[in-house]
């Protein structure tokens, strides 16, 4: 057992080490055809000492939707911006626990932020295209700010992104237009957008949808049905509705005694919404609380 | 609607004598505000008017083309004394101000912001005289009386100026804009730079228009540097000759001529300015994309 196990670990740990080797070059797997497999384990977020997260373990498959729901203060925006490493950009803010892409620890030391960041996109709640950039400019800023590639294909990435982002059709006569000038649909279309743009592997959104109203609404669900083909997305919500529209698993957070979030119970969202397993959760999707 | 509604409503708005009273006290607090705005006004209007009417009757190409030694005697040298100095200070102190201003607000722990912005408001607020002071005992015994001197003394009042209105603007960028490009995998110092400072840039412009605006102004520090020169020289190394010093100079003579030539100076002092601030408001205005 003993000798089984020592080399069991040996190979583990040298299959991580070259993959954050990997993973802090130029050389993570950026097909963006892939979406990766993403899993927590034992996720705690701190605010300081403010436990905000409590030892969420959560394995996120695949071409799948994952929606995060709970009430309000519950930690799941703490724990979506653990996720793409965001979270430790507000001061004082730290992790604990392990978070894996593809088996990758995000939070291994040889692994550089900025990268994490290039593999895991994120789309805020508040639509926030670039001021000072057009249309066009807003879709390239990653790959011209962050990116590697060269400025001869930059157009056809802006267009192939803005088509990903069902945007194409309404500003294409206008790419020189600011960003700004969109409505606010088109504005988070035009982040998610810029996001793809990058080639992520996974999209994490937070609340997408609270700023808009219920038409831009449902094309940013289509949207979210569509990228699922080529992305693993994790949405935040607060609109059980949507969760139930666009996801494949649910995972239901609430506030714990010391005001730390925690995950109830997460499973295929059918399950989730019909047949709960645990009481808060039936309670909560039954409207009865929160 | 019966006439006993209609009287009713009436009655319901009739004025009281404590309605009228509000309103006649309302009118004549609004004409007090009024008639204050125009005391506060009313120096500049006066100082205009007092410098165009008593200055342009010497003004002159000659007196802009030709030295003090000239026939007729001019301002060239001051004007090019003052210009130059001012450059070589905005050079000196708007990169060291813009990136101390950067620092504070992106980089510094709030402990240290603190500290920093304290330093930056009793910086604002040494009297000129000081730092021309300052230069006087630590700069001119290794650089002599010099244009040099005069643009270290000018710096240390510039600096804070750019500093703190750089502080300022970069406060209004959204936090949302820093988190959408760092979410893009792009790393902070380009977010630094091609996001946060691009987005205010106007803001930074008229910050650097600020601390030109008081260099040009100075002249207590200039007294205590550069002396003031009858040579027609751009030699920073030597005394030099500013608008400000012939102002001081002349204005207390008993040559008439020369008290004119202190009018007229100031003139175009005033011109330089005027041009300096209205130019850059305007292009800052017209440059504004959101």
């Amino acid at each position: 057992m003993e000798p089984s196990m020592s080399q069991a670990e040996v190979v583990a740990k040298e299959a991580t080490s070259t993959r954050a080797k990997r993973a802090s070059g130029d050389s993570l797997p950026r097909s963006g055809l892939t979406g990766a497999t993403l899993k927590l384990e034992h996720v705690e977020a701190f605010y300081g000492k403010f436990r905000a997260v409590n030892g969420v373990s959560l394995d996120i498959a695949s071409h799948s939707v994952t929606a995060l729901i709970g009430p309000s203060g519950c930690g799941k925006s703490t724990l979506l911006r653990t996720i793409n490493r965001m979270h430790e950009t507000t001061p004082g803010a730290s992790v604990k626990g392990k978070i894996t892409i593809d088996g990758v620890d995000l939070y291994d030391r040889a692994v550089d932020p900025v990268r994490v960041r290039r593999s895991i996109g994120m789309v805020f709640q508040k639509p926030n295209p670039f001021p000072t950039m057009s249309i066009a400019g807003n879709v390239a800023s990653g790959l011209r700010l962050a990116g590697s590639s060269s400025n001869a294909d930059i157009a056809a990435v802006v267009e192939d992104s803005l088509r990903k982002a069902a945007l194409w059709d309404e500003v294409k006569d206008k790419l020189h237009e600011p960003g700004t000038s969109l409505s606010g649909g088109q504005q988070q279309r035009l982040c998610i957008a810029r996001a793809i743009a990058v080639k992520p592997e996974v999209i994490l959104m937070d609340e997408p949808c609270s700023a808009l109203d219920p038409i831009a609404t449902l094309k940013i669900e289509e949207l979210i049905r569509q990228l699922r083909e080529e992305y693993t997305i994790v949405i935040v919500t607060h609109n059980m509705q949507q969760a139930s529209r666009v996801s494949d698993t649910t995972a239901f957070f609430t506030m714990g005694e010391d005001r730390g979030g925690y995950l109830v119970e997460s499973g295929p969202t059918r399950q989730i919404f019909t047949q709960p397993k645990q009481r808060l959760t039936e309670d909560y999707v039954a409207g009865r609380f929160g | 609607m019966s006439e006993n509604q209609v009287r009713a409503a009436a009655e319901l708005f009739e004025k009281t004598p404590r309605d009228l009273r509000r309103q006649r006290v309302n009118r004549w607090m609004r004409r007090l505000v009024a008639a204050v705005t125009g005391l506060a006004v009313l120096p500049l209007i006066g100082v205009t008017v007092l410098i165009v009417a008593k200055g342009v009757g010497s003004l002159s190409l000659s007196f802009l083309l030709n030295g003090p030694l000239g026939s007729p005697p001019g301002i060239l040298n001051a004007i090019q004394g003052s210009l130059l100095m001012t450059l070589v200070a905005t050079l000196m102190s708007a990169p060291i101000g813009i990136a101390g201003g950067v620092y504070l607000n992106e980089y510094a722990s709030s402990r240290v912001s603190a500290i920093g912005e304290y330093f930056i408001d009793v910086m604002l607020g040494v009297p000129s005289i000081l730092a021309g002071l300052f230069a006087y005992l630590a700069v001119v015994p290794i650089l002599g009386f010099s244009g040099w001197a005069a643009t270290i003394a000018l710096s240390v009042l510039m600096v804070p100026v750019v500093m703190r209105t750089t502080q300022e603007v970069m406060r209004l960028v959204p936090a949302g804009l820093r988190e959408a490009s760092l979410a893009l995998g792009v790393p902070m110092w380009k977010t630094t730079i091609f996001i946060v400072c691009r987005t205010a840039f106007s803001g930074l412009l008229t910050g650097v228009v600020l601390a030109i605006s008081r260099g040009l102004g100075e002249t207590a520090p200039l007294l205590l540097t550069s002396l003031g020169s009858n040579d027609q020289s751009l030699n920073l190394g030597a005394p030099m000759n500013a608008m400000t010093v012939v102002i001081y100079n002349y204005a207390g003579s008993s040559d008439p001529k020369l008290v004119a030539q202190a009018w007229t100076t100031a003139l175009v002092l005033f011109a330089i300015a005027l041009v300096l601030n209205v130019g850059v408001r305007f292009k800052t205005v017209n440059s504004r994309v959101a």
